[in-house]
């Protein structure tokens, strides 16, 4: 990859936020961050770290990587920040010590002792600062993960990191607020939707696939005792009408009993990114929607890292063993059309298509195969990028970075460069990328970069190959 | 000379051995508990046992992934690593030294063959030195030890392949001998606390990554009520900072920063007040 030219460092790392705003609250970030207290922010940063591994699992781990961590850099060579910048801060294992060395200096024994008799004064702010900075630098796609010959998971140490710093207040506000709005505010959703405009959206989905199909496919709204509750990330009801019409039309051809529950229908979950504590609390509100419309099965719509977040998530929250079990949407219609249940016409896409796997579904190798089979079954022509699968390569906006506009350049430019390249290298026209975030991230990455291929979701295309009896 | 030379194959073997064995039962013992404390805590108890097991055997022997990335850093590494794991074990003298004192061992690795693990390890470890060196990304991340280790390491094998082979004067033989086993006295008794440790860990680092991720019911009220706010969460932050005690006002706000933390401690808002919002 050819390094940054001058010009795209200074696109990329500057920063429109105010010199007063990052004085105020010394804090030298691109993202903004709602104004909080400054003063004695490295002993309260130990506070929260010491209340965080008193109650969770992360002691084990820590514990575990300060022992065997080797640092032989062979991370660096799947970091796609780093490949872009090259920048030695941005090795993924440089990253993790960043924690990593704060666990040892001040929660090991050795760690203090060394630091009593060598007079370190241990974290400082400018320690705390460059850990607010490197951690949203860093997509969370765990790519890095497969390739630590000692197995350490620099994700869960970024996703530890921006945990301790959001509870002493620093976290990105774009997801702060739509947090806030998912959890107390009126509407209870990200996108801040209320129920009418929902109602009234669906409604009009719901004609024009009666106008351009000529039968009628419903969205069942709070249908008791259903089989499935849908749950796809809110913004898809104002943004994805493509995607949401083929996931009523999939829905349709199969005839499983299926609903959206008006108490809530916001499958995005930004706790993910920042804290366990907001992870938590709104899985409860979908446990709770689905208790109140006593649903069997939750189905998480296009949208990877609310699939990954109830998948891997909702049983530690709600039930462990006996939880309901949780389905992407793309398993559900992989599944169908096996049993076939639902019909596609062959071809019925002739343009170059190829698939990008958003990393929080794909990294676990839990929906990998599903997806592909389904579009090589009615896209003409479909090729691959390389690599793909598994050892993808994230679009740059993981971890909710995407949701940051004011990174937006750092996001095409850096994070995003290794993307731009492999869909450029595929010459396809349509690039199905089924999640909510990748999508809106390789929308901005084909913008920014001047490429011209359509980022589109699976049912999008799915959807004009359905065959109803 | 030879009186310390049998000190060091002696007792201070025995001692270094001992501490090494019970070092690293002590790290093994403690994440092993670790782990299955932390299994406990979860209610999600469902871990994908398949890819563990396939991701831990996978690093343990690593021939399949050596040239996906960095090919001759990678297999140098291997290289290095199998004549570090089999000379010691196996080389003809330690075997008979064994046998000695003990009264049993096992079948030695014939002397031409441990000659050229002992050569590959040496070529490897010192390429694996210059690759550190070279790299500008292995250098970023490298603390003193990632240096020292290596060459500490090297110590015995290129001593103890002298002392096998070259011609050598008495006095001679004998310096190198005392360097070779004191050197792997010393590492030897230093295993468990460095990041050698991962030549025991290692198998266990995906079960941990599993566990790490089972994230326990109630973990965030209860770090929230162990700061003192259990009531106002971290999505509410103006309640926080006004019930923060950490807020002392003070009387003249002189910065910009203490205005704005005046203003917004004088604010009050509760988490009751923005929850009715």
């Amino acid at each position: 990859m050819q390094p940054l030219s001058a010009e795209q460092r200074e696109k990329a790392f500057g920063s429109s936020k105010k010199a007063e705003i990052v004085e105020r609250q010394r804090l030298p970030v691109r993202y903004h961050v709602e104004d909080f207290y400054v003063e004695d922010r490295p002993r309260r940063f130990l506070e929260a770290f010491a209340a965080i591994l008193k109650h969770t699992n992360y002691r084990v781990a820590l514990d575990h990587y300060i022992r065997i961590s080797a640092k032989c850099a062979r991370c660096s060579v799947a970091c796609q920040v780093y490949e872009a910048t090259g920048d030695a801060r941005d090795v993924p294992c440089y990253r993790s010590e960043l924690l990593l060395s704060v666990y040892r200096r001040h929660f090991t024994v050795s760690g203090v002792l060394r630091g009593r008799l060598l007079g370190d004064p241990g974290l400082t702010d400018e320690k705390v600062q460059e850990m607010a900075a490197s951690f949203f630098d860093c997509t969370a796609c765990r790519r890095c993960h497969f390739e630590c010959p000692l197995g350490v998971d620099h994700a869960l140490i970024t996703h530890l990191g921006r945990y301790i710093l959001s509870e002493i207040g620093i976290a990105p506000r774009a997801l702060v607020v739509s947090t806030r709005e998912q959890l107390i505010g009126k509407s209870g959703n990200t996108s801040g939707i209320p129920v009418p405009a929902l109602l009234d959206s669906l409604e009009f989905l719901s004609e024009s696939m009666q106008e351009e199909r000529g039968i009628e496919i419903p969205f069942p709204i709070d249908q008791e005792g259903a089989e499935y509750l849908f749950l796809p990330a809110v913004s898809d009801f104002m943004m994805e009408a493509d995607t949401l019409m083929g996931n009523a039309a999939v829905f349709r051809a199969t005839g499983d009993s299926w609903t959206i529950g008006t108490g809530y229908y916001d499958g995005i979950n930004y706790g993910l990114f920042y804290s366990d504590h907001v992870l938590e609390h709104v899985l409860r509100k979908i446990h709770d929607e689905a208790e109140r419309l006593k649903i069997k099965k939750i189905v998480i719509g296009e949208c990877g890292h609310a699939s990954r977040t109830a998948k891997y998530f909702y049983p530690a929250f709600c039930g462990g063993r006996s939880a309901l079990p949780v389905l992407n949407i793309m398993e559900y219609t992989h599944q169908a059309w096996k049993e076939g249940r639902l019909k596609l016409k062959p071809n019925a896409i002739e343009e170059t298509v190829t698939y990008h796997d958003p990393c929080n579904i794909a990294r676990p190798g839990w929906i990998v195969q599903q997806p592909r089979e389904l579009l090589k079954a009615f896209c003409g022509n479909f090729v691959e990028m390389t690599p793909n699968g598994r050892n993808n390569i994230c679009c740059g906006g993981g971890s909710g970075t995407v949701s940051i506009d004011e990174i937006r350049p750092y996001r095409t430019t850096v994070g995003g460069r290794a993307k731009a390249e492999q869909i450029l290298a595929t010459g396809a026209k349509y690039c199905v990328a089924p999640c909510a975030n990748c999508k809106k991230q390789l929308r901005e990455l084909m913008e920014d970069n001047h490429i011209d291929c359509q980022i589109v979701g699976l049912h999008d295309l799915l959807y004009k190959a359905i065959i109803f009896d | 000379m030879e009186f310390w030379i049998q000190f060091g194959r002696g007792p201070l073997f025995a001692v270094a051995f001992s501490l090494m064995v019970l070092g690293v039962a002590r790290i093994l013992v403690l994440t092993i508990v670790g782990i299955v404390e932390a299994y406990r805590r979860s209610w999600d108890r469902i871990v994908n046992w398949k890819e563990v097991r396939r991701q831990t055997v996978h690093w343990l022997v690593p021939v399949g992934r050596l040239w996906r990335s960095r090919p001759v850093y990678s297999t140098l590494s291997l290289l290095f690593h199998v004549g570090l794991l089999l000379v010691p074990l196996f080389a003809g003298a330690h075997v008979l030294l064994w046998r000695r004192s003990v009264g049993f061992a096992w079948k030695a690795i014939p002397q031409s063959p441990t000659d050229v693990l002992t050569i590959i390890t040496l070529v490897a470890g010192a390429g694996l030195l210059l690759g550190r060196v070279g790299s500008a990304a292995a250098r970023s991340i490298s603390r003193p030890q990632e240096y020292f280790w290596p060459l500490l390491l090297l110590v015995p094998f290129a001593t103890g392949f002298a002392c096998s082979h070259a011609t050598l004067s008495p006095r001679t033989y004998q310096s190198l001998m005392l360097l070779h086993v004191y050197a792997a006295d010393l590492i030897l008794a230093l295993i468990p606390f460095t990041k050698i440790a991962h030549c025991v860990l290692t198998p266990l680092s995906q079960i941990v990554t599993a566990v790490a991720w089972k994230f326990p019911p109630g973990a965030g009220d209860r770090v929230a009520a162990t700061l003192g706010y259990a009531d106002c969460p971290s999505w509410i932050p103006k309640a926080r900072l006004a019930k923060s005690g950490h807020v002392v006002a003070p009387t003249v706000a002189k910065t910009a920063t203490e205005r704005v933390e005046v203003k917004l401690a004088k604010q009050e808002v509760t988490a009751q007040e923005v929850t009715a919002q």
